[in-house]
């Protein structure tokens, strides 16, 4: 009886200093989780989700202070991918976040525009093309359709086009299932 | 646009078809006790997809007319002895259709041999009924009496030649003294065999895996010779005893819990041949076809991961 | 020599064999529409206007890259519009396209080519020639001939792709038995661009006709003949490469890196007819077959509508199947009202029938046994049925050439090619969104750092000022009064020059 506990115990010890060994010497630097969720994300950085953009929302994920559903950009698909992640039960899109609509980019209506520069400070990404005083356009390929800089116009010229399939980019459809 | 070969539902029947001569022989053999089996299973595997189907709210017609839930009961039924209580058959089948099938997502996604999975539970459960084996020829009122009323008749049951063997070598009888030869066994193993030649010839099953298989059993059955003749069964009853025919080419062979590329189906076979002759030397049952092929299932994703084969235009 | 064979492949025989293959000629269409969007490269700008008048063979569109070839026009007529309307592709989209309204006078415009005195013509110019012309490659790819011809640098080998894509098709076949002098012509214009030695010119062994009627043309030695088991897949180029010389093309890279050159017969006589009779390529032959007709092959105008074509023919009045393509490869289609392009090499038109219903796979393994890529198309199936793109990628899908061989055979009916046009296009969407959102996570990062390092420079800017602002006012203390000295002289002028204006 006596053995069976001397050997237990120390087997226990050794393996505790063998895993306490490792947890110091190959510990990872800095959070590997929060750019992990930070890949997931679309980075749209629209502020949606209201936290002040991708990398602070996934930093609360990481840390357990947001919930999975709150990234309307990212839709459906975003939340599952987010929970497989993090190992959870995936939640429907909540939708008090906004809607969930197919990628758009916006556009600028350059006969109204007045050069204010407000629409250039709003965009998270630098899509806008323009200085104070001079007609404003935007980079379609840059933009990310977060919407940020359509309530700051202060003439309304800036509106949303959707972006349509082509024959270069169609998805076809499977048998029996649909998809985006 | 399609080709002229069979499409699903004819395979399926292809096999059922074949397994006819092995199922005359074990009727000339054995009596009726096997055509009741194989009604009694049919019938249970039918009412019990169409109850999961409809549960699953999946086209019920379509699937019970493929025919793979009544291949499934036959080939039970074959495996069982054919004077076992008429509740056997009913429970194996349900087992393998709801726990070897429907519950892993139907038609295709088994891992396992379901016919095997049910047989395997049904040996592990009712080790008494599953090893009471004929060993007369039983008239139809005689069979009925026995698998549904459960009455015995003398020298109607006793142990499969197999057992006999296995038990006598425990004893430590000498292999010489004891009759290896069955020659009912023989002939439904014959007939299993022809059937499977059918099947190879009307290409509803791929040479690879029976080829494999019995080339498994013969390398382990030599191998083990080698070592001690005294005690171990010759090459040719291994081939001619229990399930081997039958293994080979209708269990084996079950595409679904197959391997799937060439060479993995070359490896798959030998490794349940060589399995097969080491349980029934060192393994606790007389017979290792089932447990061979539901231990080889386990292992055809790694084989397969394994056994690609060359892509055009890569190394 | 090889066996001239391949692993893989389906033995089809020909649905609807005919006794004689013959080629109708087409009357002129009364009106064309030609699509912008050729099947490779950019969309084209039209360098017309709605309204203009344009002769037969003008150049109505082009695109800024050289990769890609023109647009003519196929008849002469007015230009009537320039719009969205319905093309054969299988996502059913429309495209812009040009309509021109034939005026019955199909006048050609004046153009310019080698004439047959091509030999002394310079490489270069015979491949501009040939680019000019709008000829891409007529056996269904459409990929530019020029651009294949200016990669083709040390080329040894000529290939001419005789064997017909797909079972029921005949277009080629028509081609080599009419037309067998501007084929073999056409040969040796590639021979002398591309200084190759050899030329082969593969035929599948079933088309006696079409052989002997090249074999009676060709009086030049470095022409060979080879003829195949008809097998479907042989008109894939890396697959005939591989059946002709036992050289495998690696994946991803082509067979001009080989120093071999292949062309399909049909583009063969386009070129010839680019170079030595200068005509750009404004019509085709196209194979019109199916159970609802006798299979003939018609020559039409590129822009001429399926309707129109399937008119000459002896079509049954019952309710059609249609599509454009071969039977295999093809796409299903719902109207007729679709412009003949350059890659329509063949219109079915059957009977309806019911689509059989598809069941599960059974993993039985025969796909893998046709695949001519030996690819595990079983594999492919499952993860592209969940999506699950990586794992398609580790099972090679990009290498999958689409030819069908595993969908004919499937015992279960699966249409599995849809499954891995469908896992291409999601993982080429699945890239492309990813790029875009690096791209995006990067520009924010930036502008992030740069509303940052604008701050920092502006509050070290204000600081130095500050510094150098008290620095200076030190030094003027130092120095005395001179500050308040000088503002009271300023106010004494100031007085002064008041006093003396008054």
């Amino acid at each position: 009886m006596i053995e069976s506990v001397v050997i237990f115990s120390g087997l226990t010890l050794v393996l505790g200093l063998i895993l306490g060994y490792a947890a110091i010497r190959f510990k990872v630097k800095g959070n590997p989780l929060v750019d992990q969720i930070d890949a997931i994300l679309p980075q749209t950085q629209c502020g949606q989700c209201d936290f002040a953009g991708c990398r602070p929302y996934a930093e609360a994920l990481a840390k357990g202070e947001a919930q999975i559903n709150q990234c309307p950009p990212g839709g459906q698909e975003g939340a599952d991918a987010l929970a497989e992640l993090l190992n959870v039960e995936t939640l429907a899109l909540n939708e008090e976040h906004g809607e969930s609509n197919a990628r758009h980019v916006v556009y600028v209506d350059e006969k109204l525009c007045i050069g204010c520069t407000l629409c250039i400070q709003a965009c998270p990404v630098d899509a806008f093309v323009g200085a104070s005083k001079v007609m404003t356009t935007v980079i379609e390929e840059e933009c990310t359709g977060c919407d940020l800089c359509i309530p700051v116009c202060p003439v309304d010229c800036i509106y949303v086009r959707e972006i349509n399939p082509t024959l270069l980019t169609f998805v076809p459809t499977i048998p029996g299932e649909a998809h985006v | 646009m399609y080709s002229t070969g069979f499409n699903t539902n004819q395979i399926m029947r292809q096999v059922i078809y074949a397994l006819a001569l092995g199922i005359s022989a074990s009727y000339i053999f054995f009596g009726w006790g096997i055509v009741i089996q194989i009604l009694l299973g049919v019938v249970s595997a039918l009412v019990i997809e169409a109850a999961f189907m409809a549960i699953r709210g999946r086209p019920v017609l379509e699937s019970i007319s493929d025919g793979s839930a009544v291949l499934t009961a036959v080939l039970l039924a074959i495996s069982i002895p054919s004077i076992a209580p008429w509740w056997i058959i009913v429970v194996g089948v349900a087992f393998a259709i709801i726990f070897g099938k429907q519950l892993y997502g139907g038609l295709g996604s088994n891992p396992f041999n379901p016919a095997m999975l049910g047989y395997a539970f049904l040996l592990i459960s009712y080790p008494l009924q599953m090893t009471t084996w004929p060993v007369d020829f039983s008239a139809f009122s005689q069979a009925i009496n026995i698998i549904f009323n459960a009455l015995s008749f003398d020298g109607l049951s006793g142990a499969t030649r197999l057992d006999e063997v296995k038990t006598g070598l425990s004893l430590g009888n000498n292999l010489a003294t004891m009759q290896v030869h069955s020659t009912s066994q023989a002939w439904i193993n014959a007939g299993f065999l022809v059937g499977g030649i059918y099947l190879l010839v009307r290409k509803v099953i791929f040479w690879h895996i029976p080829v494999a298989f019995l080339s498994g059993i013969i390398v382990m059955a030599l191998l083990v010779l080698i070592f001690d003749s005294q005690t171990h069964l010759p090459v040719q009853n291994h081939l001619m005893l229990g399930g081997t025919m039958l293994g080979a080419f209708f269990i084996a062979t079950d595409p679904v819990s197959a391997s799937t590329t060439p060479k993995g189906r070359l490896i798959y076979g030998f490794l349940i041949g060589v399995l097969i002759v080491v349980i029934r030397n060192y393994g606790g049952y007389p017979d290792g076809v089932a447990f061979a092929v539901l231990l080889i299932n386990m292992t055809v994703p790694l084989i397969d991961h394994f056994t690609q084969p060359k892509v055009f235009g890569r190394a | 020599m090889s066996s001239y064979s391949y692993p893989g492949g389906v033995v089809i025989a020909n649905p609807y064999p005919v006794d004689q293959v013959k080629i109708i000629q087409s009357p002129l269409p009364d009106k064309v529409v030609l699509p912008l969007q050729q099947r490779i490269g950019e969309e084209a700008k039209p360098c017309i206007e709605v309204g203009d008048r344009v002769l037969t063979g003008q150049v109505i569109a082009q695109t800024e890259d050289q990769f890609c070839v023109p647009i003519h026009a196929s008849i002469s007529g007015i230009v009537t519009a320039i719009d969205k309307q319905a093309i054969p592709h299988k996502s059913g989209l429309k495209s812009t396209c040009i309509s021109i309204e034939s005026d019955g006078k199909d006048e050609w415009i004046k153009t310019k080519g080698c004439g047959s005195d091509f030999l002394h013509c310079d490489k270069q110019t015979i491949i501009d020639y040939i680019q000019h012309s709008g000829v891409v490659g007529l056996g269904g790819a459409g990929f530019p001939s020029h651009a294949k011809l200016n990669k083709a640098i040390d080329c040894h080998t000529l290939i001419i792709n005789g064997t017909e894509c797909e079972p029921g098709m005949m277009c080629d076949e028509a081609l080599m038995q009419h037309h067998p002098r501007e084929v073999i012509r056409g040969v040796e214009i590639l021979l002398h661009i591309t200084g190759a030695q050899q030329a082969i010119i593969a035929i599948e062994d079933d088309k006696q006709e079409a052989y002997q009627s090249l074999l009676m043309f060709n009086h030049n030695d470095r022409i060979s003949f080879a003829q195949l088991p008809a097998k479907y897949t042989s008109g894939a180029e890396k697959l005939l490469i591989k059946a002709l010389l036992d050289v495998e093309i690696p994946s991803g890279g082509f067979a001009a890196d080989k120093g071999i050159l292949c062309q399909n017969v049909s583009s063969v006589k386009a070129i010839f007819d680019a170079v030595i009779d200068h005509r750009p390529l404004v019509s085709r032959i196209v194979t019109i077959t199916g159970d609802a007709l006798t299979p003939t092959n018609v020559e039409v105008r590129l822009g001429t509508s399926f309707e129109q074509v399937i008119s000459l023919t002896d079509v049954n009045n019952q309710a059609h199947d249609y599509r454009m393509g071969g039977m295999m490869m093809g796409v299903d289609i719902e109207t007729t009202q679709m412009p003949i392009c350059k890659i329509t090499n063949c219109i079915f038109v059957n009977n309806k029938t019911l689509k059989q219903p598809a069941k599960e796979c059974i993993r039985c393994n025969t796909c893998n046994t046709v695949c001519p890529i030996g690819l595990l198309p079983q594999q492919l199936y499952w993860h592209a049925k969940s999506e699950n793109i990586e794992k398609c990628t580790d099972y090679h899908l990009s290498d999958c050439i689409e030819c069908a061989c595993c969908s004919y055979v499937c015992p279960s009916n699966i249409d599995l090619v849809s499954y891995f046009s469908f896992a291409k296009a999601l993982d080429k969407k699945q890239t492309a969104d990813q790029e875009r959102i690096d791209i995006a996570r990067d520009r924010f990062e930036f502008r992030e750092y740069r509303l940052d390092r604008n701050k920092e420079e502006r509050s070290q800017m204000m600081a130095e000022k500050k510094q150098a602002l008290k620095e200076k006012m030190a030094k003027d203390k130092e120095q005395g009064l001179e500050q308040t000295d000088k503002i009271a002289q300023a106010m004494a002028r100031v007085k002064k020059t008041k006093e003396d204006n008054v």
